[in-house]
């Protein structure tokens, strides 16, 4: 014994008391998987970022509680509508009175010319592959600042500035044509920064002059970049990106009175069993849990699960490429219908996408691999959204069904010969490779000449083909930009949609419809449009829509306040601290 | 000596070279899409796809990608890391210290339990104490990192709540930020000290003693076992007997004479060990969050993060270069026979 003497010692030296009520009260620390990107939030387009961005910037509107379609004043003092007179008749001006007495993180004052700044910066930076198009197209009707080439377009800021304008205390846009989602999309996106502070920090001053030259900039060289001076009820304190954490500080003069946290911590923590840990010692307050994860932490003590969180989400869906690149392809055998692959246009016949479609079991993957939290997708436009139609048919596991169409594809063809092909998904991600095995599995069943492998890759590689329009098929999901069923129809429906591009889909009446439904400010005639939309997406059948999802917060039992905001970055294991605080359970009802 | 020494490092720029061209015309076998996987992460980033690549000139011939990066390092940068989220040179004084004081608290017990067990193995062959350094070693070596990492924490941190993941916990993070606290040598536990917080400098162990258990076990293994075949070896050899027959005592034999010979080999191993403990343990990183070199070096490589990629590598590669020089010169130290010139 006398030998472990000392060992004993120091273990107890470094041992402390057991678990206090609430650890750190002040503090509340989250653990996530996606570092943040940036924290120019005319920059950012990942969950990662948005997140600290929305604790430290404002908008000017945001969503009533868990609603995805009422909004409430923030920066701006009213939410324009036709009924107050602040949206005009033709719904091409929008009138938006600012809030006064509010203060940056600096202690400057917010004035309707930041407002109007920050709506022209978010237009003007336009990175490649960033978000300026959603202010773009409603604002000056193109999606981009430069020309197909990469040359500027040279009215791009007086259009910027036509669109924005300044009017005693409220910022008037005028938009060329009606644009139904702009108050949800000013919502999001529309945060507002401090002009000084950007000019003072080197960035852009606003000026006709100077913007080319901030336009399409490195990540990096903006000034918000790793600094920020917002108005929101936290600042920044640091970006620690060695350790992959963001700290935000209490900003004690935010105008809706200071949060009941003093101190938030963002921090990515990719191993699941790590952050299982820090939750469970209460190091960690909330940590990012999916849905094949739910039974480590369900249960845990001190831990509380919050479920049937909805979301604002169509993911997974698998898409059918109508013209698949045969150069160099490896993923389609052949090339042939010979038993050996399949042919470019294998998925242009009709019968072959509703073989599939009827050899997928989606009660199945809702039922045992998402513990039944979710719904079958009916459309494209999710259940949280106006548009959705719970009525329209849907596809179920049929493989008679299924059979009598892969017999008739291609005039029996198909069935006579049989095919081969890869099914590719990004490794890791275990809902992917289960759709692709129950189609394998149910496909392969039904024809001994039938043969889908499926293959992981990673993500490069994944992309690689997608671009090239090299996957016969791929599964994907969209996440909303902005609460608006468009937001959905578009990538998913629309010739010149993210999905229908890669794919080679395109179906005129549906291109006619969105743009239709785009243009329309009246709520029934969208309705009415989106759900013809959504029955040509079932006669189509250019993709599966697999599950209207549900998700689950994992969190420790002290954290209070948390109300779900299925719009909000990463919802729901997302935060945004200004609601929440720490309190023993006995307190629970006090604040 | 000193023109041996001199030699080998006028060489490492020519090393480097190497290793960075071959590296860089590798990863142009990986088609522009593939690169531009590194800032097109989210769906609704896809039709932007063909204007990143053009942005970032992935598209442009590999000369010109490499001339545009040696013209980087000629100013002394090596390009700005995606998944660092910062510039190259940053990044490698960001996480090079954590990894190499992972390293300093592990390798010393590593090299010193090593060598001891493998001895005592070796002489006392065949009886329970070479068995039970059998068993570790064993159990050491086969035992994945991350499983015996996850065990550790999962007792030493979920049950004792004693040592906790990361490199600091709440208090010391909001010390060494702050704005009182010099940062010195970049390794926390030397510029805890130097600020005289006690209390941090404890925090700051606590939080590696899981991560270098973790990598004391593992590599002990290996370590163990070749200082025990090598001891062995010599063991048997005439010398030994010629000693041991002269009346010598057996520990002077056995320290004096044969673990002497047999220290080749574990000079070999244990320079290789270190440079491979200073690369970074991506496993051990990874379950203890310890935000060392390996895991950023692992995520560059993954996402194909060109810049990270070539930083950590030259980092590797320049290790690795010094690390075989010092074994060449500790050679000479350990058997006098072994003349460098």
């Amino acid at each position: 014994m006398r030998p472990l003497y000392p060992l004993v010692c120091l273990l107890m030296a470094f041992s402390r008391p057991a678990l206090a009520q609430v650890k750190n009260p002040d503090t509340m620390t989250e653990l996530t998987i996606a570092d943040a990107d940036t924290l120019d939030a005319a920059w950012q387009y990942d969950t990662g970022s948005a997140e600290a961005i929305l604790n430290i910037y404002e908008p000017l509107f945001w969503f009533k509680g868990s609603s995805l379609t009422k909004l409430v004043p923030l920066l701006a003092s009213k939410v324009p509508s036709r009924a107050n007179g602040l949206i005009s008749r033709d719904g091409r001006v929008y009138t938006i009175p600012i809030r006064k007495a509010v203060h940056f993180q600096d202690g400057s004052l917010m004035t309707p010319e930041d407002v109007r700044y920050s709506l022209m910066r978010f237009m003007l930076q336009d990175r490649d592959g960033g978000p300026a198009s959603l202010l773009l197209q409603p604002l000056v009707g193109y999606n981009s600042t430069r020309d197909a080439s990469g040359k500027l377009k040279p009215n791009a800021y007086r259009d910027a500035a036509r669109a924005v304008q300044v009017k005693g205390d409220a910022v008037v846009l005028r938009l060329p044509k009606p644009y139904a989602p702009l108050l949800s999309i000013l919502a999001q996106w529309g945060l507002v920064v401090s002009r000084s502070w950007a000019a003072q920090h080197g960035d852009w001053d606003g000026s006709e002059a100077t913007w080319q030259k901030f336009n399409n900039p490195e990540k990096q060289a903006t000034a918000f970049y790793e600094q920020a001076d917002g108005t929101g009820p936290f600042k920044l304190e640091r970006w620690d990106r060695a350790n992959h954490e963001i700290v935000l500080e209490r900003f004690d003069d935010y105008w809706r009175g200071p949060a009941k946290l003093k101190r938030a911590i963002i921090k990515s923590v990719p191993e699941f069993g790590t952050r299982k840990l820090l939750l469970q010692a209460g190091d960690a307050d909330v940590i990012y849990a999916s849905e094949l994860q739910y039974k480590e932490v369900a249960g845990l003590p001190g831990v509380r699960i919050i479920e049937n969180q909805s979301s604002v989400e169509m993911n997974p869906v698998v898409y059918f490429t109508f013209k698949i690149n045969p150069v160099g392809n490896p993923y389609i055998g052949s090339g042939r219908l010979d038993g050996d692959g399949i042919p470019p246009d294998f998925f242009s016949d009709k019968n072959v996408r509703l073989g599939f479609a009827d050899s997928m079991d989606y009660a199945g993957f809702i039922r045992d691999v998402l513990r039944g939290h979710g719904t079958q997708a009916t459309g494209c436009i999710p259940v949280t959204l106006p548009g959705h139609n719970p009525r329209q048919k849907t596809f179920h596991l049929d493989l008679a069904a299924a059979k009598e169409h892969f017999q008739k594809a291609w005039d029996g063809k198909v069935w006579k010969e049989g095919f081969r092909f890869t099914i590719l998904y990004n490794q890791g991600n275990n809902e992917r490779e289960v759709i692709a095995e129950i189609l394998k599995r149910n496909v392969e069943g039904l024809n001994p000449k039938f043969h889908v492998d499926v293959r992981p890759v990673e993500w490069p590689q994944f992309l690689d083909g997608y671009n090239a329009s090299k996957l016969p098929i791929f599964t994907m999901g969209w996440h909303a930009d902005y609460p608006d069923p468009h937001d959905f129809a578009f990538p998913n429906m629309h010739s010149q949609g993210s999905y229908p591009l890669a794919q080679h889909y395109s179906n005129p009446k549906a291109d006619r419809l969105i743009d239709e439904a785009i243009a329309s400010t009246k709520a029934a005639r969208r309705r009415k449009l989106y759900f013809e939309l959504q029955r040509i997406e079932h006669e189509d059948c250019p993709h599966l829509l697999i599950v209207d999802a549900v998700h689950f917060r994992t969190q420790r039992d002290w954290v209070r306040g948390w109300t779900n905001m299925p719009i909000f970055p990463d919802d729901p294991y997302g935060s945004y601290f200004y609601q929440l605080w720490k309190a023993p359970a006995a307190k629970r009802e006090r604040r | 000596m000193g023109r041996f020494i001199l030699k080998r490092l006028a060489l490492l720029p020519f090393v480097l070279f190497g290793v960075t061209a071959l590296l860089f015309c590798v990863l142009q076998f990986l088609s522009p899409e593939m690169r531009a996987a590194l800032y097109v992460k989210d769906p609704r980033q896809l039709s932007s796809l063909e204007a990143v690549i053009d942005k970032y000139g992935l598209r442009k011939p590999v000369y010109v990608q490499y001339g545009v990066w040696l013209k980087q390092l000629a100013h002394g940068q090596l390009g700005y890391s995606e998944t660092a989220k910062m510039p190259v040179v940053d990044a490698i004084k960001e996480f090079f210290p954590a990894t190499f004081e992972l390293t300093c608290v592990s390798f010393l017990p590593i090299l010193l339990l090593g060598v001891y067990f493998g001895t005592l193995s070796a002489v006392y062959k065949d009886k329970l104490l070479d068995q039970l350094t059998r068993f570790i070693a064993i159990t050491g070596y086969s035992l994945p990192s991350f499983v015996l990492g996850l065990l550790l924490l999962m007792l030493f941190y979920g049950k004792f709540h004693w040592f906790p993941p990361g490199r600091y916990g709440l208090d010391t993070d909001l010390l060494v930020h702050g704005d009182s606290f010099r940062h010195v040598t970049g390794l926390l536990t030397l510029d805890t000290l130097l600020n005289g917080d006690w209390a941090a400098f404890l925090d700051v162990l606590k939080h590696l003693v899981l991560p270098a258990a973790t990598l004391i076990y593992i590599e002990l293994a290996l370590l163990l076992r070749i200082t025990r075949s090598s001891m062995l070896e010599e063991l048997g050899k005439d010398y030994v007997r010629t000693a041991k027959a002269k009346g010598l005592p057996g520990s002077m034999v056995v320290r004096k004479h044969a673990l002497r010979n047999a220290m080749i080999p574990v000079v070999t191993l244990s320079s290789l060990l270190f440079i491979m403990l200073l690369g970074g343990v991506v496993i051990t990183e990874t379950v203890f969050d310890f935000p060392g070199i390996g895991r950023w070096g692992v995520e560059a490589a993954q996402q194909l993060d060109i810049p990270g990629v070539l930083g950590s590598t030259l980092l590797a590669a320049g290790l690795f270069v010094l690390a075989n020089l010092a074994s060449d010169v500790l050679y000479a130290f350990v058997d006098p026979r072994i003349r460098l010139e």
